[in-house]
């Protein structure tokens, strides 16, 4: 039996695409989030902040070249309306 | 709507269609996930006493597996960055195969960490009071990056194939309209997809060498005997890179037999990867005798109790087995390649994945074993646990694999298209720009 295709609402499958892009910010954020909240803290303690500070300043920029990349492909994927 | 190559349909075929082998391999592998699950439970349940850990044996298979897993994941991204940065043609049926591998040891990997933890809910505490002067902590940061960055390379040479498979396939309509994002392969399209793909391929590499770096230290940062050494670093990054291709030819020939793909990974291929598994072995062994001959000329006791240890102690089954099967089997198989050459180089690889684990077992256990303080030493042996850990770790790792495989082509079909298309062109032209000018040709390379 060959079962008929699915029809997906696109305006569903649209709002699951940014959806996507809504998570990997949120993800994103998190992390940059966590690795403040380390150095606040390692402030607050007086704990060698230098290290913290040391490390999220090669972290921090990783993640958000890295999201960077991500929101570039799907603005640049989605909003484009030219012929194949 | 994507078209699909007739030659390339046998890319797609596992994807329409389930072979009985697919369940016997499922049935299998679920036996071994479930010894692993019902391992763990019984862990979790009376704690990490059911294990062979113990003072000062703090570290066993687990920590073992972590660093061989996270090693492996170097297949992927570096070796698949690298040659697309090269532009190396041969590479366009592996990269996916590579890439896949990365996403999935990692997640093995960094899981090992929460097992040995024994109690897991304290992973909490890693989050609220983490202190980034230990290297614990850079490792848990490196490896959420490569992870990241790894899953994001992946994803993106992916998408031309998820949307020929939402044109093509009448199942799984729903997760495959949303991943292709809108794909059409428009010129402003493939210049959005190439341009990232590049800016992944150069991010990921600096990545990955700090990802092993990171892992070393966590080793070299102490100062236990035979750990606290300056080329750590790069010998955990050579190790890595020269079990993540051992791991990837595996893969490849598995796959290979299992859904014919012999027309596409082709024994110029394998003849390749094995000529650079011969450059990491005669590396690997470099980097092993600079690290012993240092700690045996410098003599200090406590680094002599381990050298010692491994080489005619407890450790040496281990130790000589590492060398065997790192070094001595490989640059037999491989030193020559002219026949058998699929043989040779799978007996290398799966020789090599072997003497890995042993590698990361011979860092890790023998220098708990004769502690520098004076504590009494101890002789590590894993119980059942472990070892149904380890062997649900490898199963997960298969099972990952094969799933993938049932949903996303293994081989990327818009890449091999594009190479049929474009890639002879490309190289023609590329070739003429390295040599030097000719009469009738006129300057080229300018």
């Amino acid at each position: 039996m060959v079962r008929p295709h699915l029809v997906v609402p696109d305006r569903t499958v649209k709002i699951l695409q940014w959806a996507m892009a809504g998570g990997f910010i949120l993800f994103v954020g998190a992390i940059v989030t966590w690795i403040i909240h380390l150095i606040r803290t390692a402030w607050q303690l007086r704990d060698v902040p230098s290290a913290s500070i040391g490390i999220s300043l090669v972290a921090i920029p990783v993640f958000l070249v890295l999201l960077g990349v991500v929101l570039y492909v799907v603005w640049g994927l989605l909003t484009d309306r030219s012929e194949a | 709507m994507a078209e699909v190559d007739t030659r390339d349909a046998i890319l797609l075929a596992p994807i329409e269609q389930t072979g009985r082998g697919f369940y016997w391999a499922l049935a299998l592998l679920s036996l071994a996930i479930l010894w692993g699950g019902i391992a763990y439970a019984v862990q979790l349940n009376e704690g990490l006493g059911v294990t062979g850990l113990h003072q000062p044996v703090s570290w066993g298979f687990y920590v073992t597996n972590f660093v061989f897993f996270i090693g492996i994941s170097h297949a992927g991204t570096l070796i698949s960055a690298i040659l697309r940065l090269s532009r190396a043609e041969w590479r366009r049926p592996i990269t996916r195969m590579a890439e896949v591998i990365t996403v999935m040891v990692l997640f093995i990997g960094a899981g090992q960490i929460l097992v040995d933890l024994g109690r897991p809910d304290r992973v909490m505490n890693v989050i609220r009071h983490g202190r980034y002067q230990s290297p614990l902590l850079w490792d848990a940061t490196s490896i959420s990056a490569y992870l990241t960055a790894s899953l994001v390379y992946l994803y993106l040479p992916m998408i031309p194939d998820i949307a020929l498979l939402r044109d093509r396939l009448g199942k799984r309509k729903l997760l495959y309209t949303v991943l292709a994002l809108g794909w059409r392969g428009t010129k402003r399209q493939k210049k959005v997809l190439n341009r990232a793909i590049s800016v992944m391929a150069i991010l990921v590499i600096p990545i990955a060498v700090s990802v092993h770096t990171v892992v070393s230290f966590v080793f070299s940062m102490t100062l236990q005997p035979m750990w606290h050494s300056t080329i750590f670093g790069p010998y955990f990054v050579v190790g890595a890179i020269y079990s993540g291709i051992a791991a990837l030819i595996v893969a490849m020939l598995i796959f290979r037999k299992a859904y014919g793909l012999q027309g596409y990974l082709k024994p110029i291929h394998f003849r390749y990867l094995g000529q650079l598994l011969l450059v990491m072995s005669l590396l690997w062994f470099y980097f092993t005798f600079t690290e012993y001959l240092t700690g045996y000329y410098g003599g200090e006791v406590e680094e002599m109790k381990v050298f010692w240890g491994k080489f005619t102690g407890p450790f040496w089954p281990f130790f000589w087995g590492m060398v065997l099967t790192n070094f001595l089997i490989p640059l037999l198989c491989l030193v020559r390649l002219h026949r058998h050459s699929i043989g040779k180089v799978l007996t290398a690889s799966v020789s090599v994945l072997v003497g890995m684990w042993l590698e990361r077992f011979t860092i890790v256990v023998p220098t708990l074993s004769y502690p520098r303080l004076p504590f009494p030493g101890g002789v590590y042996w894993p119980t059942w646990v472990e070892l149904g850990e380890t062997a649900a770790s490898f199963a997960l790792f298969a099972l990952f694999y094969l799933l993938f495989t049932k949903l996303f082509p293994i081989i990327s079909v818009w890449e091999i298209q594009e190479g049929r298309e474009m890639g002879l062109k490309e190289v023609e032209e590329r070739l003429l720009t390295y040599l030097p000018e000719t009469a009738e040709g006129g300057a080229h390379g300018s």
